[in-house]
């Protein structure tokens, strides 16, 4: 799907915005996002966007206050009000309702770190060449060529997809 | 590796840390944490700490013996992070006699692993770090998931848990009101610019601390090879605009706070602070002698707790007079 704002670059960021309980939903590419302000590295206070963007969520969906953690007793709507996760078995119990923002908030929901218990890390061919172009994005955006970075941005995102 | 203030060396760059946040994999994040449970999490943290390499020689200590005036002063040092210092009841910390290595045991999370070094050194920071980690492990089993990685209360450490720092002195950028620009541009690449005390805290003589903030789908070295990247592009900037500037008119303001930090007998922390930047401008760029003077070192013990705890100085008005005095006698 191409961008709706530029119509050239394809589009990676869905965006939902309830006005006096009307819905919109529109689809941008990175670039016309982040010129939005829907930057998913919206610097200052992640953890406050983060917990804004789950208060938007539980609020529209009352189900969700109903759901807890077997382990830990928190529900989603603590998680949405405080922006912290109540233990690690949560991660698995709000797999769905975290997935779509953490994704946002870090662009990818895959781990390519350290993994404990392994001496050497064994990386993919795939995310060597991500890492290339994640530095080459970096690159892009501190010389403010915006354009060709959201090309770079959207090469990343296909080869992520194609993992 | 060597307290980072005491031994520093001066530049732009003044100190580069590396946190790393782990959770044991069978205890709720402190958050719901019940007070036996903060108990138990000390004791296994502690026993497996014993079994750190001698070297490291880490000093365990429990938050509640320690006096208020000196928490505040370990904030004031980057021991422990305001937070921390907020809820130190029941918590303890693991600390190295040089400070450059610091565990904290319930802050947000179980353990936050904390290396600090003098300077841009954050690969050696992060190899320590590391080896902390990789040991602790064996026995802490630390709460981790092949797609997610290591588990963290707040959803934002997810991944490596890692968060990588420089602090850099920019007193000419910041001068130009070019920081926001700078913070901008870190921003969309998922790197944020604070202030010298963390998030929310504002700057004071002139000290950014730059970070990452993605922690997930970037490996370690990545993110601690962007940071770098953009540090030294930032220093490039403030090394760019220093240039720019008439010697005469660099000269002139250093002087002016040599001559105020040399006779004043009353100093805040913000005028002190203001000065205090410009002697550490005029030494790194040869307009003064910095024979005797470390800066860095300066600026952190003429924090008020610092002063409070090393002087019998106690009111807002003898911390002044003794700020004044100690700089006095040192210039
Ligand atoms: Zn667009
Ligand atoms: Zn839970």
């Amino acid at each position: 799907m191409l961008c709706q704002v530029c119509g050239k670059n394809n589009a990676t960021t869905h965006i939902k915005t309830v006005i006096n309980g009307k819905v919109t939903e529109q689809n941008l590419c990175g670039y016309c996002a982040a010129k939005k302000g829907y930057s998913s590295f919206s610097g200052s206070s992640i953890s406050g966007l983060l917990s804004s963007m789950l208060g938007n969520t539980v609020k529209t969906d009352a189900s969700l206050y109903e759901k807890h953690c077997q382990n830990c007793g928190t529900s989603f709507a603590n998680i949405a009000e405080t922006g912290k996760v109540g233990c690690a078995e949560c991660y698995k119990v709000f797999e769905d309702e975290l997935y779509v923002y953490l994704k946002r908030i870090h662009g990818s929901v895959k781990h390519t770190g350290k993994t404990p218990g392994r001496k050497e890390l064994v990386v993919a061919k795939t995310t060597d060449r991500i890492s290339e172009l994640k530095i080459k994005l970096t690159n892009l955006v501190a010389e403010e060529k915006y354009e060709e970075a959201a090309v770079v941005r959207d090469q990343i995102k296909k080869l992520e997809e194609e993992k | 590796m060597a307290c980072w203030y005491k031994n520093n060396n001066g530049g732009i760059v003044i100190s580069a840390r590396i946190r790393l946040a782990r959770n044991l994999s069978d205890m709720p994040f402190p958050r719901r944490m019940t007070p036996q449970m903060f108990i138990d999490l000390k004791e296994r943290v502690s026993n497996a700490i014993k079994a750190l390499p001698s070297d490291l020689a880490l000093k365990f200590i429990e938050m509640n013996n320690v006096p208020e005036t000196e928490i505040n002063a370990m904030v004031e040092r980057h021991v422990i992070s305001p937070d921390f210092a907020k809820n130190y009841k029941d918590r303890a910390i693991a600390l190295s006699a040089d400070e450059s290595v610091s565990i904290m045991i319930g802050e947000e999370d179980h353990i936050r692993i904390q290396v600090i070094s003098e300077g841009a050194s954050l690969d050696e920071a992060y190899d320590i770090a590391n080896s902390i980690d990789t040991a602790l492990n064996e026995s802490l089993h630390f709460a981790f998931d092949d797609r997610l990685g290591y588990l963290t209360e707040c959803p934002t450490n997810i991944g490596t848990g890692l968060r990588a720092s420089l602090m850099l002195h920019l007193p000419v950028c910041e001068s130009r009101g070019e920081i926001n620009m700078v913070a901008d541009a870190a921003g969309k690449i998922g790197l944020t610019v604070r202030g010298m005390y963390g998030e929310g805290s504002k700057s004071s003589a002139s000290l950014y601390q730059i970070s990452n903030q993605i922690t997930l789908g970037i490996s370690e070295k990545n993110a601690i090879e962007n940071l770098k990247i953009i540090a030294s592009q930032i220093e490039e900037r403030e090394k760019q605009c220093r240039n720019t500037i008439e010697k005469i008119n660099i000269e002139d303001t250093v002087f002016r706070s040599l001559g105020i930090l040399k006779y004043a007998r009353l100093l805040s922390t913000d005028e002190f602070m203001k000065h205090i930047s410009m002697i550490k401008l005029g030494i790194d760029e040869g307009i003064i002698e910095g024979r005797n003077i470390n800066p860095v070192e300066l600026l952190i013990s003429a924090q008020p707790y610092m002063l409070m705890k090393n002087c019998v100085a106690q009111t807002p008005g003898e911390r002044d007079e003794a700020r004044a005095k100690m700089i006095r006698e040192l210039l």
